[in-house]
């Protein structure tokens, strides 16, 4: 059994008069269960050159309405770039320069494909992680 | 303008052989957000869905935490927005997502158990032709 955490944090000295100072950590364990998931791709890269949307993680490769996480960045210093992520053909947002995510994926179906579709035709690398069970 | 500093650790000593020691940050220029903690009423995607995003609520981009406070795993709440068919997120009890948002969507919630409790922020620029609390 592995044990995989992970921690965000939110702060903000400025955005309102008490200053905002959140922490939550979740210990990542398979679905109705306390033991760990203990499947991950390790840490990744795709680097693209064109706009054309690509699957990032297929629904069908992964068991169907699990507890996995997934971890993508985009790694751009360019402020102006950004990848647009979809899941399931439903839009979640855009991902700009430096901008990453963390969110539970349930791979409920094969079409519950996650997606990406570049900004820019020049070179683009989004980094990535998934931590699943099978 | 403010900033918000949102960072992510992941770790693990056993899921790879060699250790798992990811850490990213990021500052998050923006000038207006909440922390909002709410009971979600709604069970299936009907007019019961907790609105936590409305469209246009932001300009250019906006970014959303949400976690459940649910004890239970089993008990999920589910995001999803307005246009589009599927979800954007079933989340555990205890578990947490950090997402961008589609500024110009609407973002619901509706959970497993009735008065489900959640956290939530939304961070980003703020829009005053569309404020959260209506006009």
């Amino acid at each position: 059994m592995a044990t995989t955490t992970a921690t965000l944090t939110l702060s903000s000295s400025d955005l309102t008069g008490d200053a905002l100072s959140l922490s939550t950590t979740a210990t990542l364990t398979k679905a109705g269960s306390a033991t760990g998931l203990d499947q991950t791709s390790g840490v990744g890269r795709k680097t693209t050159t064109a706009t054309t949307q690509y699957t990032l993680f297929d629904g069908s490769d992964y068991t169907a309405d699990k507890a996995h996480k997934v971890y993508i960045k985009n790694t751009s210093t360019v402020l102006t770039e950004y990848v647009t992520v979809e899941m399931n053909s439903e839009a979640i947002g855009r991902l700009y320069a430096g901008d990453w995510m963390f969110f539970p994926w349930g791979a409920n179906a094969a079409t519950n494909d996650i997606k990406l579709a570049p900004s820019v035709a020049t070179t683009l690398t989004v980094e990535y992680l998934i931590v699943s069970e099978v | 303008m403010a900033t918000v500093r949102a960072s992510l650790s992941l770790n693990s000593a056993d899921v790879l052989t060699s250790p798992l020691t990811l850490s990213v940050v990021s500052n998050l220029t923006c000038d207006s957000g909440s922390l909002i903690r709410a009971k979600v009423k709604g069970t299936t995607e009907d007019a019961n869905d907790l609105a936590i995003y409305i469209v246009n609520q932001c300009t250019d981009r906006a970014y959303l935490y949400i976690k459940n406070l649910e004890t239970e795993l089993e008990n999920y709440i589910y995001i999803h927005n307005d246009t589009d068919t599927g979800l954007v997120a079933k989340i555990g009890g205890g578990e947490f997502a950090f997402i961008p948002v589609a500024v110009d969507k609407k973002y619901e919630v509706y959970a497993t158990r009735v008065d489900s409790m959640i956290e939530y922020s939304v961070f980003g620029n703020d829009n005053s032709a569309a404020p959260y609390g209506g006009t």
